[in-house]
């Protein structure tokens, strides 16, 4: 009952149903901006919007096959085949590319994948495009997922990431896990959520200032003396405050979330969400399709988001009014936008990488890992678990803020 | 039902809010009056357990707040001096919350809040949000949800404040209704509210109780005290410098004045029987003419 007259208080209020559709809106505007801004080109010039996508899908309709290493061996050899022939070849002085006829129907359709292929070859501070697939020797077989696994060494003991023993041997025996040879396809709207995820930290922010008064609303109101004068008051109306901002919380994501996502998958279709990441980048050590990478992030943006729920709430049983509260929260939530890390370790770095914003995006291909002495942890299970505690700690506080609350 | 004030001080820094105050309240209509600043609000936000004390113990029938704990709430309504409420809850939702959060089973809620709305005559425009709302019916719903418990003790702290005189008087009845049998703390300073519905008569100053008495006898200490005087309006002037003027009336050129003091202002004064009001001002001279 009292869970449900907090729920009532909260969705009632002016203020809530205006910063929810303000947040909604902003989130469609920065979810769909790739839909609006995208363009594709073909001969004839540029495609864009819906017919640049719809053409670009049928452009990968022929691209969904397994990479064996036979198929990337007859791929390589194609390409190379094309740069044999001096008319197809252009120069622009510093590196020759392949033009006309044989760059708009043999490269411009797949240059995505041959790209990605082209990469793995590529030493760990190189980053060459098609290109490079025409000096590459062939003639003992591609040992495409050999090089890749090679490549993930590479990365992982350049000095410059600084990881441990155990922390190398983490990564490895995760990207041993990958399923070989990778399945191939369309995968544009998981790409662009994938790499959108921290544009929900504005709703996050929407969220903890609907919650913000759940405690000093009621100091501001006056309405806390007659409150706390109840029987429940400083028991079961604390806990009835704490569900519904949480039931509240999980909701309005929900919605953000929905959305978020909707509007790529709408638009792109929910082709490749059984495709492994790897397609998008060979180095990601993760085994997984990009649904399951996108769940995961989902899941620890919710964390993030009841952490932070739980900190509005704190402050906000400590707090006169809900601008105070905010007044504390807003830097917290978003200083980290503005704050770059300089590399993948260090004590900076990897704080920085748990903090709110920061931790909403997945950076599934930085090898990010914690260790306690001999316990090595990626940044998903150490952001699962700070937040998850973090939650857990301030909610003691939150009934005591409220209980021990003097109307003066 | 008997409840104890033992030594109940509250301090904020060297400054006595609440002074050792003890009473032992019995069921009846407690009026509490003091100018501003006196510690009624204070006292009352005490007793109601929303604000802790710096030292003494309120004791419920023997035993204390603290160990009676939730139950003590269960005896307690309270309607605080200018409570906010929430403007997009309607009347009805705003007393089946407060029922929730005073512990009521969902069946008895829905009753007593019906009964209630009803006695405070709010019944036909219980479905319209707060926000709509006059000061007197945002008042009376005050009320109605101190009462939703059937509590013992009922503390009212300054219930008629911005109301129109009909308004007051609607309000009384609707005390005097709710009162029987428990214990009523009526805070105010508006001295006539008290004299119509309290038993009792608390009169608070600086922290303290000044006076405790019977409303029936309340006024016997100013016998003789009450004065009034025919005089030409530059004496009334001048008797309005030194004395605690209670009324003030113009007769033609001549101004009829009701003072309070321990002595005749003048050989032509005559004795009057003294009303609560003479008494408040006996005790509180120019703090309660700035308040009046």
């Amino acid at each position: 009952m009292l869970i449900k007259y907090e729920f009532l208080k909260i969705l009632r209020k002016k203020s809530t149903l205006i910063v929810m559709a303000v947040s909604l809106i902003f989130t469609a505007f920065l979810f769909g901006l790739p839909i609006m801004q995208y363009q594709t080109y073909n001969q004839d010039g540029v495609i864009k919007g819906a017919e640049g996508i719809d053409y670009q899908k049928r452009q990968y309709s022929d691209l969904s096959v397994f990479l064996s290493e036979k198929y990337i061996n007859k791929t390589i050899l194609g390409v190379q085949h094309l740069f044999e022939n001096s008319d197809n070849v252009g120069y622009d002085g510093n590196e020759q590319f392949l033009i006309g006829d044989a760059y708009w129907n043999a490269i411009a359709p797949r240059e995505k994948l041959l790209n990605m292929i082209a990469k793995t070859y590529d030493s760990p501070d190189e980053n060459s495009g098609y290109n490079k697939l025409r000096d590459l020797d062939v003639t003992n077989g591609v040992n495409f997922y050999q090089t890749m696994k090679s490549k993930i060494d590479s990365l992982l003991n350049a000095p410059s990431r600084e990881l441990s023993n155990e922390q190398k041997e983490y990564w490895s025996s995760m990207a041993s896990r990958v399923d070989t040879p990778l399945q191939y396809g369309y995968y544009e709207g998981w790409e662009i959520i994938m790499s959108s995820f921290e544009l929900l930290m504005f709703a996050i922010l929407a969220i903890c200032i609907v919650v913000a008064p759940a405690f000093s609303g009621e100091y501001q109101a006056g309405t806390d003396a007659v409150i706390l004068a109840g029987k429940y008051g400083k028991t079961k109306l604390i806990t009835a405050k704490i569900v519904s901002s949480f039931l509240f919380g999980i909701f309005a994501l929900t919605l953000h979330i929905v959305l978020a996502c909707g509007l790529p998958l709408t638009a792109f279709g929910i082709n490749g969400w059984n495709l492994p990441v790897q397609i998008a980048n060979t180095t990601i050590p993760y085994p997984f399709t990009f649904l399951q990478a996108a769940l995961l992030s989902i899941c620890i943006i919710y964390m993030i988001l009841l952490a932070m729920i739980s900190l509005t709430l704190l402050l906000s049983s400590k707090m006169k009014t809900p601008y105070l509260v905010l007044v504390v929260l807003i830097p917290i939530l978003f200083i980290p936008m503005f704050l770059t890390p300089n590399g993948t370790t260090g004590t900076y770095n990897l704080i920085l990488f748990l903090l709110p914003y920061r931790a909403t995006m997945p950076e599934i291909g930085k090898y990010i890992s914690y260790q306690f002495g001999s316990l090595v942890l990626d940044a998903f299970s150490v952001r699962a678990i700070l937040y998850a505690i973090l939650t857990i700690i301030m909610l003691p506080f939150v009934r005591l803020g409220f209980k021990k609350h003097q109307v003066a | 039902m008997e409840l104890q004030l033992q030594h109940l001080s509250k301090r904020y820094g060297t400054k006595r809010v609440v002074d050792n105050i003890n009473v032992n309240l019995k069921p009846g209509v407690y009026g509490l009056l003091g100018a501003n600043g006196a510690g009624k609000t204070t006292l009352m936000r005490m007793i109601c357990g929303v604000l802790k004390a710096t030292s003494g113990d309120i004791r419920l029938n023997g035993k204390t707040m603290q160990e009676l704990g939730e139950e003590y709430y269960t005896h307690l309504g309270y309607m605080p001096q200018n409570f906010g409420f929430y403007p997009d809850f309607t009347a009805r939702e705003f007393m089946l919350y407060m029922a929730a959060v005073k512990g009521l089973d969902k069946k008895e809620a829905k009753l007593k809040t019906e009964k209630l709305l009803n006695m405070v005559n709010l019944y036909d425009v219980a479905d319209k949000k707060i926000k709509f709302y006059s000061g007197g019916m945002k008042q009376r719903l005050g009320i109605a949800q101190a009462e939703l418990n059937s509590p013992s003790i009922l503390i009212l702290d300054e219930p008629t404040a911005g109301l129109d005189p009909k308004e007051r008087v609607r309000f009384r009845n609707l005390i005097s209704d709710f009162a029987k049998e428990k214990i009523v703390i009526l805070s105010t300073h508006i001295v006539s509210d008290v004299s119509y519905i309290a038993d009792t008569i608390l009169i608070m100053k600086n922290g303290s109780f000044l006076l405790q008495k019977p409303m029936t006898v309340v006024t016997e200490d100013i016998k003789s005290k009450v004065w009034e005087v025919l005089v030409d309006e530059r004496t009334a002037l001048e008797y309005s410098k030194h004395f605690s003027v209670v009324n003030l009336h113009h007769e033609n050129n001549m101004v009829r004045l009701r003072i309070v003091d321990e002595n005749a202002p003048t050989v032509d004064a005559f004795t009057v029987e003294p009303s609560l009001e003479d008494l408040f001002l006996y005790y509180f001279g120019e703090d309660a003419q700035e308040e009046k």
